[in-house]
């Protein structure tokens, strides 16, 4: 069972599968971070060897208002993000805490938003929105961004909030703490991990989110998600504007998972782990 | 039933990191029942599992009946494992628990039931058979995991921590039964427990173990007063060994720097001591006997008494120790009173304060606890 | 002077009783330990006093002072938990220090100092100040919340189980060192257990809860050696207590108990003649300890066989089986060894039997003769 040859042909065949996968995975990144460097000269005559350009960048940014979408996007998504936290915290503290009626169904009715793919209630919520007024409308997106984005959070919060005993709670009361300054000044502090890794999630969903801005916003709110689909336009298909459109889009999350991976993994895992 | 031998066994995870189990030499005779005795982390449970064949051995060998196992699957080793969780399959009924490894071999139907007839039977769980785990208590799912581990007819029985889930009174109940039990089948069994106790009680034989090592394999009561180390002599026991530091001084006494605690050494302490200028001191709470106050001797005051019923406990402070007495439920001290210890020099351990070992002369007597 | 006062103290969860009707009064400075087994409804007692949870029923009062109703924070009881509740986050100093940065306790920072090196003093934690609390031992964190708990200066302080999650070795030492340091603890103290030697070493007097009601308070000597009911002895001795059938007879003027179906009587003390006059069947309690295997034969002694034989290191336990099939403990020297299966005699030490209504199973009588006078095996 544990002879060394076993052992090792095992290991390298492991190592050379889980390199295959790795670039099956990572190949569109990589097709399209080529394909944003590609001048269309080139784009259909070669395939990895061009002379690369920063012409599709340059024609993003200045034929169109990019920058302006990537700037909502941004508000939408950091406002988005901001009030799931107001509003799921507390939730996910109520659901880990207390005692009622119904709770593991409220808990699952939160977490089945996720469940409906947005095309299915698109429709409908366009109407109401029309009727209320909400379309084209920051605060309009931002509500219905909660779908996306609180249910994840509160699923995250909750198991945290469970993994901290409620003796320390008591013991913070009984040392002559109020209710609300045990919240502050020792929960919150204990789930911040799980908060860090949580609001990143959220805002990565965000970020990503199409089908709600696409019908349910406008001009004025168009995000950087759809604006890149006016590349697609009908006469010429731009791939490499595309293309470095989506490079520039993605490259904020990227980059933020980066910095932030080790919270990321210890607050994903060390909620779900009973220690 | 059959011999064990554990032959430098070793097991070590990973490469560069601390072995679990550091080269365990064991003989275990045939019928013998032996425990694998230490606390969390020391090694037994992974011993275990090595033997039943759910872990891998890094080195060594485990024979059983005189054959190596080493890369033999576990349900061929011929060993019947009671697992410490109980691991009862929860949709089928007790009696479908206890036949399901025999049905896995293809027992004869018949066979089957005689054999499931039988073992109930013995270990008391007949009314228990028609009923699924989750409506049994605990000493009952205990009863029927031993059962299942026995029905297969195992040269070799293991427990996993069998008593460790029960309260006090059923722990007390059930460490009889498996002991009558041993008693009445003389199979061979290794019981693996942190609990004393347990190892004391129960076995024929302990192995005492600490960071993977084996710290002294033999029967309890020698191991009991004639512990090799300072590690064995302060983990069997209860109330546990007083063993605490001294150094000589200028007056052939061994004292504690800064407190009254000054005794006098014989010639054969002297000997055992030699060049050393600190020893660990160890006195069971029975060997130190507490007097009326008088004027020469081992004075203290007592710190703390405990009245537990049928026992009563003295506590005399000498700087960080507490030195613990058990004393005659009749005698009336207080905290506050001044008393003189004695000590029988056979009662006194003394410890390398380096290796641990215990001291022995050089006519090879020890001194025993 | 903080005296406590519990009266009629009930708490029911959903159909399940908690606790019902739990009273007793605490004189100031006096040590009570609640003493029961997992499920008694001990914690919930704890939680009832300190404010965490509020009960159906009864109140609470502290130095006379009535403090239903009032928040924990405002109760001035200082808790120790049995899974310690140390701020994670924090190091031992800070966690020492908490309490006493609080709104309600706040102390200027100098003394906050004073007091944190004081009793990290105490509890022999001074050298970790600066640990985070990750880093520490089982036992080094149970100290560190003890010393949280202490610096404090509270009203009443209340344990729950603060030795159950240390290895055996240290569970021995910290209890000793408790005990050693009830002066330092400087008030009303209420210390939860399932351990019986915890409940009759450190308190004062033992509450005996069970099923949420109280069975019995008494002093740890009453406690043991004089039981209100059959079911309090039991909780206390390892191993358990032997109850047994017995049947009283009289002998001339003399009344004995006939036990184990052997025609060997028990000479009944003379003062119990009184308080056992109308009983004709009663439960009969000897301990272990109380038993003696004797040498040789005997013609008042019982018999048995030795079902098995455990020896422990000072003493060993012997269960017996006797004639009439029950199957009784003995607690021998740990020199003697006793084969399966033989033939034994013993006898019980007179004077140590304990009488209970074989119906109400309430105490009925134990012999006055003093404790001190009482043989032990």
């Amino acid at each position: 069972m544990d002879r060394k040859v076993t052992s090792l042909f095992g290991y390298v065949s492991k190592s050379v599968l889980l390199a295959f996968y790795a670039l099956f995975a990572l190949f569109p990144l990589i097709w399209m971070l080529i394909l944003s460097f590609k001048p269309d000269s080139q784009m259909f005559t070669t395939t990895f060897f061009f002379d690369p350009t920063l012409d599709n960048f340059r024609a993003v940014f200045s034929q169109s208002d990019f920058l302006r979408n990537l700037l909502n996007n941004l508000i939408i998504s950091s406002l988005a993000v901001v009030v799931s936290l107001a509003v799921g915290v507390p939730a996910a503290y109520a659901l880990a805490r207390f005692q009622f009626k119904g709770r593991e169904d409220i808990a699952f009715t939160f977490l089945s938003f996720r469940f409906a793919p947005e095309i299915l209630v698109i429709i409908p919520l366009y109407l109401i929105y029309q009727r209320l007024g909400l379309i084209d409308n920051y605060f309009g997106l931002i509500w219905v961004y909660q779908l996306i984005s609180l249910p994840l959070l509160i699923w995250i919060l909750r198991g945290f909030f469970e993994d901290i005993s409620p003796d320390i709670e008591s013991a913070a009361q009984l040392d002559g703490y109020s209710w609300w300054q045990v919240f502050f000044k020792v929960l919150l502090p204990l789930v911040r991990p799980g908060l860090v890794a949580a609001a990143l999630l959220c805002f990565i969903f965000c970020w990503n989110a199409f089908t709600f801005t696409l019908q349910l916003g406008g001009n004025s709110t168009q995000t950087s998600t759809v604006s890149m689909t006016r590349f697609l336009a009908s006469d010429t298909v731009h791939y490499g504007w595309v293309a470095a459109a989506a490079l520039v889009s993605a490259l904020p999350e990227v980059i933020l998972a980066l910095l932030i991976q080790k919270h990321l993994v210890r607050g994903l895992s060390f909620g779900a782990v009973k220690g | 039933m059959a011999e064990l031998t554990l032959k430098k066994i070793v097991k070590q995870y990973n490469p560069g990191q601390p072995k679990a189990v550091d080269k365990l030499n064991l003989e275990i005779r045939d019928g013998e029942f032996i425990a694998l005795l230490g606390p969390s982390g020391c090694g037994k449970s992974t011993t275990l599992r090595m033997v039943a064949g759910l872990e891998s051995v890094t080195d060594g060998e485990i024979i059983i009946g005189g054959k190596v196992v080493n890369h033999v699957h576990p349900k061929d080793r011929g060993v019947g494992l009671a697992f410490e969780n109980y691991a009862l399959y929860p949709p089928l009924k007790i009696r479908d628990n206890l036949a399901f490894n025999l049905k896995a071999r293809r027992t004869k139907e018949s066979d089957i039931h005689k054999r499931v007839a039988e073992i109930s039977k013995y270990l008391h769980i007949e009314d228990l058979l028609d009923l699924k785990p989750a409506a049994l208590s605990s000493g009952q799912k205990q009863r029927v995991n031993i059962a299942r581990a026995l029905i297969r007819r195992p040269a070799v029985l293991l427990l996993d921590e069998p008593l460790s889930h029960l309260d006090a009174a059923l722990r007390v109940q059930m460490r009889t039964e498996i002991k009558r039990l041993h008693a009445e089948q003389c199979l061979t069994t290794v019981i693996v427990t942190h609990d004393q106790l347990e190892a004391m009680a129960l076995t024929d034989r302990i192995a005492v173990l600490n960071d993977g090592k084996l710290q002294q394999f033999d029967t309890p009561l020698t191991v009991f007063n004639h512990p090799a180390n300072e590690f064995v002599a302060g983990f069997l026991g209860e109330p546990p060994m007083n063993i605490f530091t001294v150094e000589p001084d200028n007056n052939r006494r061994l004292v504690i720097p800064g407190t009254e605690f000054a005794l006098p050494m014989t010639s054969n302490i002297e000997q055992l001591l030699g060049k050393r200028s600190k020893i660990k001191l160890g006195i069971r709470p029975w060997g130190v006997r507490v007097n009326q106050s008088s004027s020469n001797g081992l004075l203290g005051t007592v710190s703390v008494i405990e009245d537990l019923g049928d026992e009563t406990r003295a506590g005399v402070r000498y700087g960080e120790l507490l030195l613990i007495s058990s004393i005659p439920t009749t005698d009336r001290y207080k905290p506050g009173s001044r008393v003189q210890l004695t000590f029988n020099d056979e009662d006194l351990n003394l410890f390398d304060i380096e290796t641990g070992a215990r001291l022995q002369s050089n006519n090879g007597s020890s001194a025993p606890a | 002077m903080a005296s406590v006062e519990i009266e009629g103290l009930t708490k029911w969860y959903g159909k399940r009783r908690g606790v019902e009707n739990i009273s007793f009064n605490l004189a100031d400075k006096e040590f009570l330990t609640v003493f029961g087994p997992a499920g008694a409804g001990k914690t919930t007692t704890l939680n009832l006093i300190a404010g965490i949870v509020t009960p159906n029923q009864g109140s609470v009062k502290i130095a006379g002072r009535n403090i239903d109703g009032l928040e924990p924070a405002e109760r001035n009881i200082a808790m120790v938990f049995e899974s310690y509740a140390l701020y994670p986050q924090l190091t031992v100093f800070e966690n020492m220090a908490f309490p006493l940065r609080s709104p309600k306790y706040k102390q200027p920072e100098k003394k906050v100092k004073e007091r944190v090196v004081h009793y990290a003093k105490v509890m022999k934690i001074d050298h970790l100040l600066d640990r985070q609390i990750q880093a520490l031992s089982n036992g080094q964190r149970q100290r560190t919340a003890l010393g949280r708990a202490l610096v404090r200066q509270p009203d009443v302080f209340l344990f729950d189980e603060p030795l159950s999650h240390l290895d055996a070795k240290l569970r021995h030492s910290m209890r000793a060192e408790l005990k050693e340091m009830r002066s330092q603890l400087g008030t009303t103290t209420i210390y939860v257990t399932h351990d019986y030697l915890e409940a009759m070493s450190l308190g004062d007097r033992v509450a005996v809860i069970n099923e949420g009601r109280i069975h019995h308070i008494g002093t740890p000597k009453e406690v043991y050696f004089r039981p209100t009911t059959m079911e309090v002895a039991r909780l206390f001795g390892d191993p358990e207590i032997n109850l047994v059938m017995g049947q009283l007879k009289a002998k001339g003027l003399q009344l004995v108990v006939q036990i184990l179906g052997e025609n060997v009587g028990i000479e009944v003390p003379p003062d119990a003649a009184e308080p056992l006059r109308t009983a004709n069947k009663v439960y009969v309690g000897f301990r272990p300890a109380n038993v003696n295997v004797i040498e040789g034969n005997s013609k008042t002694a019982f018999h048995g066989v030795v079902y098995s034989f455990e020896p422990l290191g000072t003493k060993s336990v012997l269960t017996v089986d006797a004639a009439d099939g029950t199957r009784i403990r003995a607690l021998i020297d740990g020199r003697r060894t006793i084969q399966i299966d033989r033939r034994i005699q013993f006898t019980i030490t007179p004077h140590s039997l304990m009488f209970f209504d074989a119906d109400t199973h309430r105490f009925l009588f134990r012999s006055k003769v003093p404790i001190e006078e009482v043989a032990n095996g």
